[in-house]
């Protein structure tokens, strides 16, 4: 079958294959990792769309090639053409030409494209006596080795699985009251794709940025007003809570205005600064993963608009739909982790931007503040706000600078105003 | 048991019920003294003379008026129409008259009676006496509606459609006619409205009807011999009433339905199933629900083309085992 | 028309003139007798007055849907009622308000199924255009043309079979002589010699058109009967004594084993087709016609002719009018169907289950 160039987003029509992570010859699993693409703005790992043997590599690393494109092609036991099995397609007897695609999605380019989106992969498209046996069980579907095409997880894969007497939990970090089988005292959790993805990530932005933690102090005062008046009528209208984090963010943009070095990427020895900020967002997926989607352009937006695109990311990724174009183009991240009550966080930088930002929780604290020269113990909401920076990219005063300004912005920006 | 054919058993069916009940008379297109174009009844009118078994003219509006009112008035008439095809010229009657009479006169008028037909393809006669019209039927409230697939349930379920207060359109499948099967000798009667099993599965159900069950049996043989899968087959004999409680066991067990009837694609009987199965058993399902049907068009009459539409055990088993991967 | 077969003409002409002419040939104590023409004049005032009463209703919107009105059809069916056994099967159409209650169904039955009561015929089921009472024989009334026709054919064959000396009554619109249904039935009927009589009431319009303009004969029933070989029968349909005849003759005829026969009655509505009909489409002046041929003003006058008292004659009017009120006055105190019979009675087991 042919390997194809993926379509990464709506707007991006070309892409650069970066990495073969197999040669000619060597066999591939159905969904492990095949290639890596870049575009103008992301990279990204494909996995093979079948298992087979790599027949032949059409396009080689560094290569630009259009969407649709056959890189590669992939002895999966096929006769390797395109084309259903049958070597004489008869005339589709029931005009049911979707459920012949989805007899043979290893013939549809659309199917082989779509292998890279969460929702389109056949791994994760389960059945409904599958969601039901996994939601009874409490079972990760990722834990589960699918034994029908393209690896889909059969419910007969499931019953094995309990079978075994060996169910995955999926609820590693909440210690929820699911019995784990141990053997000698220990259990032992495979990785799945999302976890082998993030861990190979933040090994090499490790490895590849010299990390540098600053964090600062911040009153947030004057947002907390704004909140406490406002919060109630915003509840009502918008249908989510209007948390610190919109403010943060927009503060953050603000910043960048003068301090346009945080909103980067380092290119091999170049820093290539972004006039626009994309501002990705750290979401949680409930202990599952963490995946940082992107609000685009969000130095244009109002606090108002931030916050709306925020929820409508995080319930999207927690609802699975988000899109490869979601990730796209991020240049600055923040990270927030306030509602787990942590003091700060020392955050590790999305590659291949040069910062991130963590904000955590917001307490209230006796402050010092000094009125008609003589000191007053008041009470104030505050919260330490660090910034991870790249140190090949920018230095400490700069990006110390920069967080003072947003320091600045959070505790003086009259938001009664930009809020309506 | 008596080893006896599909139109041998249409005959028996009718004689056991003539011989306990007088007022059950027949009439219809040749059926008398020529037995039936099909020859399916053949020595009714020498065993229960010309009162009861009477030739109409070419009226298919008259011969179902005529059972219709004697039907309202104490009788239980079984009325042949030659071909399913020719009910389009008289579903005033079936549709309009006798499927509403009751509910319209609130329980008023009972409709005891029977719509013998020869259904479907395979015999090569082109578009206008090939077609396969149970779904028509089906969707009318008001009329119950059988298929039987073998030559006991043929005697069986002809028996119970006779004996039943309300009116059956009792399709049967004319490529089955010559077909042979063990029937119970004596008095033989089956329940409608309960669909049979006829092969245990575990790994997939075919949902068939008439002379699709034979060849869903077939595929389900070359399902285990060739692809080790276990295709379980459930004749559904009745499409009203319909035994939804066999079909759910069946889909509970095996997690996965592919339906194989002759009706063309669009508003065939499978569609209701499927519709039904993917409302009330949804999260039983380990695949989207597959329909094999006759493709949407008119059946042709060439040997080729008219194998081609039909849906065939080659078609069955290989949809079959594309769909349970 | 040349090679029409035997031929009983028994009114020529619808004329007034001819009318007159013939009524003084009524003898005293004749053939039909004062019980009967009683009985015919109550019927035919029963029909008047709840059909006037089923439009006065439309008008207070107690009535819903549609309606058809037999208002100057009267004679018809009365005098075919009169001829009938009480086990004979009446069939009719949706203009059939008055073939069911000459057999006996209740005024407030036929009221209140047209309002939609309880208390109606079906329970509010069926409406205006399907009014049945079979207990009495009215067998029902059906919506579809022609559709009736083979289906009393078919009670004919039950009550031939089960030699019960049964017949059917099938009363149907000149309309109906153009569809095949008719024709199915007449020559099924003739050949299985069914005890069966078709009553077709030309009231000269199919709905809004004249059957003149849509007819290959001049009489749409009865120049059909010799294809078929049956007597060409037309008669004063206005005139519930030659209607009387006519029927009795072919009652007898069925009744004796001898097979169908076909009546035509030349009538005419004096409402439009339907309640939504202001029949515009009638030349100037042919109502106004008809009217003075009422069937009800020519019968007060035959009873009067008889010897029948003038006090006998209303105060059997006024009873029938006091019948409507208290009929209307019942139905429109009974309630609404209750909403537990929308599920009832699809099947002999009195449910609406398709399923397990």
């Amino acid at each position: 079958m042919d390997v194809l160039m993926p379509q990464l987003g709506e707007t991006v029509a070309e892409g650069t294959l970066s990495i073969w992570h197999k040669n000619v010859g060597e066999r591939v699993e159905a969904n492990e990792l095949l290639f890596e693409i870049s575009t103008d703005k992301v990279e990204m790992e494909v996995p093979a769309p079948a298992g087979g043997v790599m027949k032949e590599i059409l396009v080689k690393e560094g290569e630009t090639v259009e969407v649709g494109a056959i890189l590669a092609i992939l002895d999966d036991g096929t006769d390797g053409s395109v084309g259903p099995i049958a070597p004489e397609p008869a005339p589709s007897l029931e005009n049911n030409a979707q459920h012949l695609t989805h007899s043979l999605p290893a013939a549809s380019p659309s199917v082989a494209s779509a292998a890279v989106s969460p929702n389109h992969d056949p791994r994760r498209r389960l059945s409904p006596v599958v969601r039901k046996l996994v939601a009874e069980h409490n079972l990760n579907p990722d834990n589960i080795d699918g034994s029908g095409l393209d690896g889909r997880i059969k419910k007969s894969d499931v019953l094995a699985l309990l079978q075994r007497n060996a169910p995955t939990t999926t609820d590693q970090a909440s210690g929820s009251s699911t019995s784990l089988p141990s053997v000698d005292g220990k259990k032992v959790i495979p990785f799945n794709r999302i976890r082998r993805v993030t861990a190979e990530h933040m090994v090499r932005s490790k490895s590849t940025s010299p990390h540098v933690h600053q964090g600062v102090e911040v009153d947030f005062s004057r947002v907390d007003r704004v909140r406490s008046d406002k919060g109630v009528a915003w509840r009502a209208r918008e249908g989510f809570s209007l948390n610190y984090l919109p403010f943060v963010a927009r503060a953050v943009c603000d910043a960048i205005v003068e301090f346009p070095h945080v909103n980067a990427h380092v290119e091999e020895n170049s820093l290539v600064v972004y006039d626009q900020v994309n501002l990705a967002i750290a979401v949680d997926l409930n202990f599952e993963g963490l995946v940082a989607p992107v609000i685009q352009n969000a130095s244009s937006m109002t606090a108002v608009e931030i916050a709306r695109s925020i929820a409508g990311l995080a319930a999207r990724a927690r609802a699975n739909q988000l899109t490869p174009g979601d990730h796209l183009g991020a240049t600055y991240t923040i990270s927030n982790n306030g509602s787990f009550g942590t003091l700060f966080t020392t955050p590790i930088i999305n590659q291949p931007q040069v910062a991130i930002l963590s904000t955590d929780s917001i307490t209230k604290r006796p402050v010092v503040v000094e009125q008609d020269g003589e000191d007053h113990l008041v009470i104030r909401p505050v919260g330490i706000v660090t910034q991870a920076f790249d140190h090949r990219a920018i230095d400490g005063a700069y990006a110390a600078a920069f967080l003072r300004k947003v320091k600045e912005i959070i505790e003086t920006k009259n938001w009664e105003a930009a809020l309506p | 048991m008596a080893e006896l054919t599909y139109r041998e058993a249409v005959a028996e069916g009718i004689a056991q019920e003539m011989e306990r009940d007088e007022t059950v008379v027949f009439l219809g297109e040749d059926i008398a003294k020529a037995g039936g174009v099909f020859k399916a009844t053949v020595g009714l009118y020498d065993k229960f003379g010309p009162d009861r078994v009477r030739d109409t003219p070419i009226s298919e509006q008259a011969i179902l008026g005529a059972a219709m009112g004697a039907a309202m008035t104490g009788l239980k008439p079984i009325a042949e129409i030659m071909f399913s095809d020719f009910l389009a010229v008289c579903w005033d009657i079936v549709a309009n008259q006798i499927a509403k009479i009751r509910y319209m006169t609130n329980g008023q008028v009972s409709m005891p009676l029977v719509i013998r037909t020869a259904n479907g393809g395979g015999a090569r006669f082109g578009a206008q006496h090939s077609q396969s019209v149970e779904n028509w039927s089906m969707m009318i409230p008001g009329l119950k509606v059988v298929a039987p697939s073998t030559p006991a349930d043929v005697k069986g379920l002809l028996a119970a459609a006779i004996r039943d207060p309300d009116p059956v359109m009792f399709f049967e499948q004319k490529s089955l006619y010559s077909s042979k099967g063990d029937v119970p000798e004596g008095e033989h009667i089956e329940e409608i409205g309960v669909a049979k099993v006829v092969r245990e599965g575990s790994d997939v159900t075919i949902i068939a009807l008439a002379a699709m069950v034979p060849r869903a049996l077939d595929a389900a043989d070359r399902l285990y011999s060739e692809a080790g899968i276990s295709a379980g087959v459930v004749d559904l004999r009745s499409l009203v009433p319909l035994d939804t409680k066999t079909i759910f066991e069946q889909v509970e067990k095996t997690s996965r339905l592919v339906t194989v009837e002759e009706n063309p694609r669009l508003c065939g009987w499978g569609a209701e199933i499927s519709s039904i199965v993917a409302e009330e058993r949804f999260w039983d399902l380990d695949m989207p629900i597959i329909r094999i049907t006759t493709p949407h068009i008119p059946l042709p009459s060439a040997d080729e083309l008219e194998d081609m539409a039909l849906p065939s055990v080659e078609r069955i088993f290989e949809t079959v085992r594309q769909g349970v991967d | 028309m040349a090679k029409r077969t035997t031929k009983r003409r028994i009114s020529k002409s619808t004329k007034p003139k001819k009318q007159a002419a013939r009524k003084s040939k009524i003898q005293l104590n004749d053939d039909i007798g004062e019980k009967t023409r009683l009985r015919m004049w109550q019927l035919q005032l029963e029909i008047r007055h709840v059909e006037q009463r089923a439009h006065d209703l439309f008008f207070q919107n107690l009535i819903k849907g549609t309606s058809h009105l037999a208002i100057g059809q009267e004679a018809i069916a009365s005098a075919c009622a009169a001829v009938m056994r009480p086990d004979d099967y009446t069939f009719c159409t949706y203009r059939g308000h008055a073939h069911t209650l000459v057999r006996g169904a209740s005024m407030e039955g036929v009221l209140g199924e047209l309002m939609g009561r309880e208390c109606g015929l079906l329970g509010g089921k069926g409406g205006s255009m399907h009014l049945t009472d079979v207990e009495k024989g009215a067998m029902g009334s059906y919506a579809i043309i022609g559709a009736h026709l083979p289906i009393a054919a078919g009670a004919a064959w039950k009550a031939q079979y089960l030699k019960t000396g049964q017949i059917s009554f099938c009363f149907f619109g000149d309309g109906t002589t153009n569809i095949g249904a008719f024709h199915e039935a007449l020559n099924f009927s003739v050949v299985w010699k069914l005890p069966v009589v078709f009553v077709c009431e030309n009231n000269l319009y199919m709905e809004y058109t004249p059957i003149s303009d849509v007819t290959a004969v001049e009489h749409p029933a009865a120049d059909r009967a010799g294809a078929y070989g049956l007597e060409s029968i037309i008669v004063d349909g206005n005139d519930a004594d030659l209607v009387y005849r006519v029927a009795r003759d072919a009652a007898d005829k069925a009744r004796a084993g001898d097979g169908p026969s076909l009546i035509e009655a030349k009538t005419y509505r004096h409402s439009g087709h339907s309640r939504a009909d202001p029949a515009t489409y009638r030349p100037e002046g042919e109502l106004e016609k008809w009217l003075e041929r009422d069937p009800l003003k020519i019968y007060r006058k035959r009873l009067i002719d008889f010897g029948v008292k003038e006090s006998k004659v209303v105060a059997i009017e006024k009873a029938v009018l006091e019948a409507v009120d208290d009929a209307t006055e019942f139905a429109k105190n009974s309630s609404t169907p209750s909403k537990d019979v929308l599920m009832t009675e699809v099947w002999a087991d009195g449910g609406a289950s398709w399923r397990n």
